[in-house]
């Protein structure tokens, strides 16, 4: 795990789910008469600015962008025959929102590596159309950024192990899934996953997902360098996170209270559905302002 | 709009023929906006990386895209874990993208498969990533069931086509 103690302005950094960002600002305030280092990250995709107490960085999962070394151990495990995800979907939920939230870049290939090969197998049901879209979004803006290369080089240098050129997709049978389903409801998860595989979902109602979308609007002709791109569709930032381009921090006006900081770095990794632990009885953040930019309409 | 520039000549009919399948595929329009000239040092086959950076700036606005098209054959990229061939590429999210007919046999049997890169390069720029059904454009271009689909998205890619134009639209 990376140290966080030693963070400087302009470190890049990924928060889950989220994504890449910047450190913009670190400062030491004393609240109550308690010092906190606070650092001010930027989402880059989103431009959103999310400020939060040091020592929650690490809890949240938030690391520095993969080594080189990472994605040669990246590209060995895509090119291995690993192991197949789950048949049972809460397993699968609750094995893909931890890698998600703390599996690092390796996390995220096995997500789309693992919902890919099931797909193999029967088609995804939307919402994890929806998860796998949004991992292979995450995954390919990571490694950009470590392999410093534009995002098309990063996507297809691991689509071409999982799309062989000349080949076509392998069709799976459900003996190779064999021997890990079966394990089913052992967990006692069903009031805690429930929802995640096409019903709603608790938290977080869809319509709160689109974020701070605009504001790219590059010229053509400008320069521009490889990681920069446009947000995953269901990758909803904090909801602190989803002030426009170039505002002031969201929270800044509650950053003195600590139950609405906590509230709001707690709540982040909780996106897809909730980790099967119970929920710590912490207030719900406020409700995000609206932001401009509509969401798009159902169909 | 989808603004194709030309890098080589193109028989007008191509041209109208693909122009309409992306409007069709986007819901923007599209139009043939003109022919560029490769700036010296771009050799066939093209590193497609260099051409996009090394083509001149051009008239468009900040929400249009900018499609080049070439005859010539675009090199296999190089990357951490092997080639990738190379049938156009783009800037994802941003405004740049480059299609090559070199592998196409008798294009203009086969606007189909010129208009599926085409659309996989642009729905890039939009944000779209690659997609599992083969039928889809958005499907790895370089798989062998490629050639044999239509010039469409998969529901999910023409839904999230449409929310990213709605919300980039000036
Ligand atoms: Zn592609
Ligand atoms: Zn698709």
């Amino acid at each position: 795990m990376p140290d966080m103690t030693s963070l400087s302005v302009g470190d890049r950094l990924v928060y889950p789910n989220q994504g890449l960002c910047s450190v913009t600002e670190i400062k030491t305030e004393e609240i109550a008469g308690q010092k906190l280092t606070f650092v001010s990250l930027v989402i880059i995709e989103t431009g959103a600015k999310v400020k939060v107490p040091r020592e929650k960085l690490e809890k949240n999962g938030v690391r520095r962008v993969s080594t080189a070394d990472d994605v040669k151990k990246v590209v060995d495990y895509l090119k291995s025959d690993s192991e197949k995800a789950s048949l049972d979907w809460k397993k699968r939920a609750r094995e893909n929102t931890a890698r998600l939230s703390e599996g690092g870049l390796l996390g995220l290939a096995e997500v789309v590596k693992g919902l890919q090969v099931l797909s193999e197998l029967r088609p995804l049901p939307p919402k994890e159309r929806e998860l796998y879209n949004d991992a292979r979004h995450l995954f390919v803006e990571e490694l950009s950024a470590a392999m410093g290369v534009h995002q098309a080089d990063a996507e297809d240098a691991f689509d071409i192990l999982l799309f062989v050129p000349g080949r076509d997709r392998p069709k799976r049978t459900a003996e190779e899934f064999a021997g890990l389903a079966g394990e089913e409801d052992e967990l006692g998860l069903e009031g805690d996953l429930i929802g995640i595989d096409g019903g709603e979902e608790p938290e977080t109602p869809e319509s709160e997902v689109e974020k701070a979308e605009e504001g790219e609007s590059e010229g053509e002709g400008e320069d521009e360098e490889a990681p920069k791109k446009k947000p995953a569709k269901a990758a909803a930032p904090p909801a602190a996170a989803k002030a426009p381009k170039g505002k002031k921090t969201l929270i800044s006006d509650v950053e003195v209270t600590m139950p609405a900081t906590l509230a709001l770095t707690e709540n982040l990794p909780k996106k897809r559905g909730r980790p099967p632990k119970p929920k710590p009885a912490v207030a719900e953040p406020p409700p995000p302002p609206k932001k401009r930019g509509r969401p798009p309409k159902a169909k | 709009m989808i603004r194709i520039f030309t890098l080589d000549e193109f028989d007008p009919a191509l041209i109208k023929a693909l122009t309409k399948s992306l409007y069709t595929a986007f819901g923007v329009g599209s139009e043939h906006s003109g022919a560029v000239t490769v700036p010296h040092g771009q050799q066939e086959p093209y590193d497609a990386n260099k051409l996009l950076d090394a083509m001149p700036k051009l008239q468009a606005l900040a929400d249009d895209k900018v499609l080049f098209l070439t005859s010539r054959k675009l090199a296999p990229r190089k990357l951490v874990s092997g080639e990738a061939p190379t049938l156009g590429l783009s800037r994802y999210g941003q405004q740049r993208a480059v299609v090559t007919t070199a592998t196409i046999k008798n294009v203009a049997d086969n606007v189909k498969l010129l208009a599926r890169y085409a659309m996989q390069e642009v729905g890039h720029t939009y944000g779209l990533h690659h997609c599992l059904d083969p039928r889809c454009a958005m499907y790895p271009q370089w798989t062998p069931s490629y050639a044999l689909g239509e010039a469409s998205f998969c529901t999910y890619c023409r839904d999230s086509s449409d929310a990213k134009i709605r919300t980039t639209k000036s």
